[in-house]
């Protein structure tokens, strides 16, 4: 692979890869505003000026200008070389790019930097961007100096509302056109433009439109700085008080990879952001993942407690137990097994194995079919329906609708089931009726705590690890943020815990134990087994 | 080295001693001349004032509750949040000051202006503010954080002394009715609103452009 030397580092780039963005690759960062490794090179925000020796054999290009001289206490006439922009030029083998290590290159920084600031309304306090905005970033890094014009800055509009999930302020914008990139190439949709040139130069909707459609938010997230904000975000928490893990989105079968933010002194998640995988979802989300971080915190199962008509609430020790009590009564063979599409792998791991030991059948629940596109979304609203099924190892799994078949019949006394999503119709939901008694652990309410005899609730995907396979079959973890609520354990421990009651042989106790056991019993659904967590690598963000 | 012996002798004990009624008048006889002259002092109103001529001759006590002594300008009593002229909070509900405390005694709910109003996007405003007094431990932080002048400690209150913890906790109304040692609502640092002539913030139609 060829390489070009950046300052003292030898960087490896392909053939027609920009200076900056082989320097991205290798983690090293260039300053940059409007560059963004997934949209295509505007080069107007001049951040990224590096100095580029000359090829051997070949003049440097040199400018004549008038430097400041203390001692004559004027300015002399003097050269120095031009710079370009990094995001625009293409590295060439054994090119010699000079960035930290130029005085020129950063002179001119700091000059940019005081140039997009020249306007800036400095109302930090105020702004939601502030804490991970990139002119607070890089005046620490390359300015520090104060403006030194004395007008009065221009004046723009200011929160004004793009549809109903933004709100833009002109005069925090710096005009870098990533917004417009972003709708141009990835939502493809033209519905935002620049009007006007200069220091008059702002965002504005197209005539007669709004920000409207599923990859709105994603402006929002590309915007350096805090000119676009997002409505439900504005003003709610500041970014410094929040804390982020790594997660997957629980939206659809694409499987976003996903920071969770969550303030750990509220214990409550306040957004959705993507985390960069090539391999999924490259950098952008849809509004409806980004917004999906809500039901950790709505319409939650809030205690143990019985069900159809009576209401009695249980300390979880007792349902467990109880909930062992009536799969016994019941007997071999006339239980049901419903696993969840909407569960983590391990949950439905440990659910088939209480299942496979007491002769039950398989169904999946699962949310119907959403509307989907080319871009991100998937028709499967489901995170984890290939992880579920593959945990079955092999066992025949029905729909909810043949649930609903078999119930009528009448052939089964007792159902254990995860998740509370059904993919059919109330009318029939009401087999469930038909089952004497149902044990549903889910973490949120749903049609099918409705007509569980019994609801258990366990953690949400913030309040727990573990494993998804999207549609492609790739395995992705998560990690924990949030603390357990109360009463509130993973969806797999409250299933070995009602295995132990039952007498079954599931001595898991720990999440390590579950994932080892996936590891070796399903290496496909996975992230731990080699070949997976190769293929999920990537968890750069880049805000 | 031989030890040496220092022998102390008992005081002579008389009767006026051992029966101490002499001792008992001439005691009396001090707290007497200090109670007449206290008395005058307070009958004639020339009374030394004990907070500033603390070693005068006299009467060196405080009275408080009814006498207290002065409290140093910089001394951080309760919090009040400043006004502006038209009687609004200052605040701007950036959270600089709940991100600051290390008690975590302040919670700031921020809200946008309407959409006619001439402060939107310049400023936000606290839609409720309440600060746990009992978890406040005084050090000043909130203040030093403020951007906006909005929080100061500069009442001259200290915590009053409540029958439950409920009182402790202070809304943004409560905050807003205590005024500085000065007897204002206001601070000294002048600020432009947004709409006036003098502020920045001018919009395109009225800055011509």
């Amino acid at each position: 692979m060829p390489t070009f030397k950046l300052d003292d580092r030898e960087i490896p780039f392909e053939k027609g890869e920009t200076i900056i963005a082989a320097a991205y690759r290798q983690g090293v960062e260039i300053p940059h505003y409007c560059w963004h490794p997934g949209l295509s090179v505007a080069a107007n925000c001049r951040m990224c000026l590096v100095e580029i020796e000359p090829a051997a054999g070949q003049r440097a290009m040199m400018l004549d200008i008038l430097k400041w001289d203390a001692e004559k206490n004027d300015y002399v006439v003097d050269r120095k070389p031009k710079l370009q922009p990094a995001c625009q030029i293409a590295a060439s083998d054994g090119m010699v790019v000079r960035s930290e290590s130029s005085a020129n290159v950063k002179q001119a920084r700091a000059h940019v930097q005081e140039f997009l600031l020249v306007n800036h309304p400095v109302d930090c306090p105020i702004c939601d961007q502030a804490g991970e905005c990139k002119l607070q970033d890089y005046w620490m890094t390359q300015q520090r100096t104060f403006k030194r014009m004395r007008d009065e800055p221009v004046h723009k509009p200011k929160a004004q509302p793009f549809g109903e999930k933004i709100v833009y302020d002109a005069e925090r914008c710096i005009t870098c056109t990533r917004c417009i990139r972003f709708c141009d190439e990835v939502a493809g949709d033209h519905m935002l433009d620049l009007r006007e040139r200069g220091n008059k130069n702002e965002v504005v909707l197209a005539p007669g439109r709004a920000l409207e459609g599923d990859y709105t938010l994603m402006t929002e997230h590309v915007c350096p700085v805090g000119a676009l904000t997002s409505s439900h975000f504005r003003f709610r928490a500041r970014v410094w008080t929040l804390k982020e893990v790594p997660s997957i989105c629980t939206g659809c079968a694409t499987g976003c990879n996903t920071w969770l933010d969550y303030d750990p002194r509220e214990q409550k998640v306040y957004r959705l952001r993507p985390r960069d995988n090539e391999k999924v979802n490259k950098f952008w989300m849809c509004d409806d993942g980004m917004m999906s971080y809500q039901h950790v915190h709505e319409n939650r199962v809030k205690g143990a407690r019985t069900g159809r008509g009576s209401s009695e609430a249980l300390g979880v020790d007792e349902a467990v137990s109880r909930a062992a009590e009536l799969f016994k009564k019941a007997g071999k063979g006339k239980v049901a097994v419903v696993l969840s599409a909407q569960m983590s792998t391990e949950d439905n791991l440990v659910a088939v194995e209480l299942g496979r030991q007491f002769g039950a059948s398989f169904y999946l629940s699962a949310k119907a079919p959403w509307r989907a596109d080319k871009i991100l979304r998937n028709a499967d609203q489901n995170p984890n329906r290939a992880g579920a099924t593959a945990a079955a190892m092999g066992a025949a799994v029905g729909s909810l609708r043949d649930l609903m078949a078999t119930a009528g019949e009448g052939k089964l006394a007792a159902a254990l089931v995860l998740g509370s999503d059904s993919d059919v119709s109330d009318a029939e939901l009401s087999a469930m009726g038909r089952i004497a008694d149902v044990v549903v652990l889910a973490a949120n309410e749903g049609p099918l705590t409705r007509s569980a005899t019994l609801v258990i609730p366990v953690a949400s995907v913030a309040e727990a690890d573990g494993s998804f396979v999207n549609a492609k079959g790739l395995a992705q973890g998560f990690k924990r943020g949030l603390q357990l609520q109360p009463e509130g354990a993973p969806g797999w421990q409250r299933v070995a815990e009602i295995g132990r009651a039952m007498g079954l042989d599931l001595a898991y106790k720990k999440f390590k134990e579950v994932r080892a056991a996936l590891t070796v019993k399903v290496p496909t659904a996975s992230p731990d087994a080699p070949a997976a967590s190769a293929a999920g690598a990537g968890t750069e963000s880049h805000a | 080295m031989t030890a040496t012996t220092k022998i102390i002798r008992k005081p002579a004990r008389t009767l006026a001693d051992q029966s101490y009624l002499l001792e008992v008048v001439k005691g009396l006889g001090v707290t007497l001349k200090h109670f007449f002259k206290g008395t005058a002092q307070l009958v004639s109103g020339n009374r030394p004032d004990p907070v500033k001529e603390p070693y005068a001759e006299g009467v060196a006590t405080i009275e408080y509750p009814d006498e207290k002594r002065p409290y140093a300008r910089r001394w951080r009593g309760v919090h009040r949040l400043t006004h502006r002229e038209d009687g609004s909070p200052r605040c701007v509900a950036c959270l600089c000051c709940s991100t600051a405390c290390p008690a975590q005694c302040i919670y700031i709910k921020p809200a946008e202006y309407p959409l006619d109003d001439a402060r939107r996007g310049y400023e936000r405003y606290p839609e409720e503010f309440v600060i746990d007094e009992l978890r406040c431990i005084f050090c000043g932080f909130c203040v030093e954080a403020c951007p906006c002048d909005a929080i100061r400690m500069d009442t001259g209150l200290h915590m009053t002394a409540l029958d439950n913890r409920a009182s402790f906790i202070f809304d943004k109304a409560m905050l807003m009715s205590f005024p500085s040692q000065d007897n204002t609502f206001l601070s000294e640092n002048p600020r432009h609103e947004p709409g006036d002539e003098s502020h920045p913030g001018i919009d395109r139609v009225r800055g011509g452009h």
